[in-house]
């Protein structure tokens, strides 16, 4: 009978089972991480040897907390500048990125007890003897990542810094000599600089600070399921075993462990007081946004300004080299305007700032914003200025001629000044867009106005009141500008209407 | 002062003027006269160098134009022919961007490099003779068709030159005006300019010019003193035109 109970239905079994795993599958809840995995190495990036996944340390303490937490966790590359409000926004449930625990982002989010702890590392050049710490940065330019720990004591310590989106960008420009010296994370100087042999660590590591998960405030119970997940990895051993892995560890990472549980004793829960390693408490300080804004601002203006003058001059040039030139130079012409307007002005950017270098040409950021702008825009400028010049009626040359100047003084004293006030309005709306099109040059980290925006609003975490802001500059400049074309081109119609009533009444 | 031998003119197949010859004595007015299509503007052009030849020769003083030439001997052939010859054409094409006086004085600072100061002086009495001497200051598109037309005569006489093309000067305008522009054209005779006028009206010509050629199909049919040509015209061709622009004007007379 008991056993006449159990066997006649295997199958029925089989289906519980099968019923059971796949409800336990489902019910498994996910953890969606947070990093941005460009440039990530060694916390989480993209697997050179197979691009379809992500690699790193942090990638495997993630998968070992989630099993800890019998969750599955779930990747959401992101954007490193934008983490903070990504997370708040819930594009994801925790930020595990290299985050430190910082006054300004405790305002924003919430942290973890810390699960790494790390220290600063300064890279110079292989051939460079005069930088052996970071005082004998003073007065020259250091690269390090934006709104880390160590641009936060570059910052505290008054020391002339440019931000960088990824440290592949800082250590390229460190080897060409666009910056001095690299301050950043011992784990990222080991995976990116380390390996270089045109590069050298300046001095041992120094100044201490920890890495947490960040959290959304007020998800207090997945704060303490994450919190529970680190001690359980740390006590079991299997984050050490990672972090050897990755050649990351050292004893000081002992201090972290937490205190084997006394007989009838909980863990201490880890309060605020476990923030330890807090670098800087800067609060956000408006008034000297608003002037790195305002000077963001003039920067822009600047860079507008002088890629202008590059695309009128050189535009002129390349609709002559187009209209007149021999068949060559035509070809040329013609292929050089069709390659800027059909390629994206970014990928032009980011090959001149990151491609030219490798065959001698390392210009400065703002240079190469400059000059990659107005070679763009004179590609834009040449039609215009081609358009301009076959509106200007043939009789005109004619004329000139047979006044007995030759094609370069009628073309300069005659037909030129007609096509440039044809070519005005165009010209104007053309420099407007131009101004916008700045914003692009943050990919090769020039600080301009959109820059500003991104650090700034990551900084104070107001990406609403900054947004506007930064608006209010770009439109105080462009809506002039659309206003003056307007009004040029009014009255450039006005004009030909009065000349074509002219011919009329004649004829 | 011009003469001009067995001119040829082509365009693709096209023979736009064929064995053309003439002369122009110094202090005499060609009228040069046809239907639209015969080739009297081509003719013009050519003799200003803004159309290339493709046969005969066309001499003025010491220039002279000839088909075989290199393009380079050729522009610089066509530079010193320019210098002794000025052109008017049908639409005055004044340069808009200038004022009246600076339009006069433009090729003579830039061309002959004339001083500025010399060259406005000069402007200044040219504009009075043409009665614009107010309009100096003035730009192109405030004048009428009339002013616009004799401001760009003006212009062309800044550079003194020796012989006068005018490419139907009056077609654009309305009767009054083209017949201040021949009055004024009418002075010029007086006071010995040579001229080369295209018109297709024989009304406009009388008066003005002394001499008369007759084109068609690009040929020129009849050459000779005025009286000759329109009192005794020797070839059918100029018969019958003259015939149409006498019965025309009694019909509108």
């Amino acid at each position: 009978m008991g056993t006449s109970d159990k066997t006649p239905r295997p199958w029925l079994t089989a289906v519980l089972v099968v019923c059971a795993l796949a409800g336990a599958v489902r019910a498994q809840p996910v953890l969606r991480w947070g990093a941005d995995p460009s440039g990530g190495a060694p916390y989480v990036y993209t697997d050179p040897s197979n691009p379809e996944q992500y690699v790193g340390y942090e990638k495997e303490m993630v998968d070992a907390l989630a099993r800890a937490m019998n969750r599955r966790a779930e990747l959401v590359p992101t954007d490193w500048e934008t983490i903070v409000s990504a997370l708040q926004r819930g594009t994801f449930d925790i930020i595990v990125n290299g985050l430190e625990p910082t006054a300004d982002r405790a305002q924003q989010i919430s942290f973890s007890k810390p699960y790494y702890l790390f220290q600063l590392q300064l890279t110079v050049r292989a051939q460079d003897d005069r930088i052996k710490s970071l005082a004998d940065c003073r007065g020259r330019l250091v690269g390090t990542l934006a709104n880390t720990a160590a641009s936060r004591l570059l910052e505290s310590e008054r020391m002339a810094y440019r931000g960088y989106a990824d440290p592949v960008g800082a250590y390229r420009d460190l080897e060409l000599g666009r910056i001095d010296a690299v301050l950043m994370d011992v784990p990222m100087e080991m995976f990116y600089a380390r390996p270089n042999p045109r590069l050298k660590p300046a001095g041992a590591p120094f100044h201490k600070g920890v890495y947490v998960i960040g959290l959304r405030k007020g998800d207090e119970a997945l704060r303490a399921e994450v919190d529970a997940a680190i001690d359980a990895i740390m006590r079991d051993g299997t984050l050490e075993r990672i972090l050897r892995k990755w050649n990351l560890w050292n004893d000081a990472q002992n201090e972290l462990r937490p205190a084997p549980p006394a007989a009838g004793q909980t863990a201490p829960v880890p309060g605020p007081e476990a923030v330890r390693y807090d670098l800087t408490a800067t609060s956000f300080n408006w008034a000297k946004a608003t002037s790195r804004l305002t000077r963001a601002a003039l920067f822009t203006v600047a860079l507008s300004l002088g890629a202008m003058v590059i695309a009128l001059s050189f535009g002129l040039l390349l609709a002559v080299g187009q209209a007149k030139g021999p068949n060559w130079l035509r070809g040329l012409c013609t292929v050089y305007v069709e390659f800027f307007r059909g390629t994206p002005v970014l990928v032009q950017l980011l090959f001149l700032y990151f491609g030219l270098p490798t065959v001698g040409v390392a210009l400065p950021g703002w240079l190469t914003a400059l000059i990659g702008l107005g070679l763009n825009y004179a590609a834009y400028e040449s039609q215009v200025y081609r358009a301009a010049l076959e509106a200007v009626p043939r009789g005109q040359w004619e004329v000139a001629y047979s006044l007995g100047m030759s094609p370069l003084l009628a073309f300069r004293r005659i037909i030129l000044p007609q096509a440039l006030r044809i070519a005005l309005p165009p010209m104007t709306n053309d420099f407007v867009s131009l101004f916008k099109d700045t914003s692009v040059a943050f990919a090769i980290s020039v600080w301009e106005l959109a820059t500003a925006y991104r650090e700034l609003a990551n900084a104070s975490g107001e990406f609403l009141l900054m947004g506007v802001i930064v608006s209010a500059f770009y439109l105080a400049m462009s809506l002039p500008m659309a206003r003056l074309a307007r009004r040029l081109e009014t009255r450039l119609q006005r004009k030909q209407a009065a000349q074509l009533a002219v011919a009329e009444v004649a004829a | 002062m011009i003469r001009v031998e067995n001119l040829e003119k082509r365009a693709g197949e096209t023979l736009l003027l064929r064995g053309v010859s003439f002369t122009v004595a110094a202090r005499s007015v060609l009228g040069v006269i046809g239907s639209s299509g015969s080739g009297k503007t081509t003719l013009l052009r050519c003799l200003n160098g803004l159309e290339r030849i493709n046969g005969g020769t066309i001499r003025c003083n010491g220039a002279h134009l000839e088909a075989a030439l290199t393009d380079a001997e050729y522009r610089r052939r066509v530079k010193d022919l320019r210098r002794h010859i000025g052109m008017v054409f049908q639409q005055p094409n004044l340069f808009p961007h200038l004022t009246v006086l600076g339009n006069v004085i433009e090729a003579p600072v830039h061309v002959l490099r004339s001083s500025r100061k010399e060259a406005e002086a000069r402007a200044l009495e040219l504009l009075e003779s043409v009665g614009l001497k107010e309009a100096a200051h003035r730009y192109p598109e405030y004048l009428s068709g009339g002013e616009q037309q004799r401001v760009a005569i003006a212009r062309a006489l800044a550079m003194n030159p020796q012989v006068l093309l005018f490419d139907e000067p009056t077609s654009a305008l309305d009767p009054r005006r083209s017949a201040d522009i021949r009055a004024l054209l009418r002075r010029f005779v007086e006071r010995g300019h040579t001229m080369v006028i295209v018109s297709h009206q024989l009304s406009f010509l009388e008066g003005l010019a002394t001499h008369l050629l007759y084109m068609e199909g690009g040929v020129a049919v009849e050459h000779g003193e005025w009286e000759k040509v329109v009192l005794a015209p020797r070839d059918g061709r100029t018969q019958s035109f003259l015939q149409h622009a006498l019965e025309e004007r009694r019909q509108s007379a």
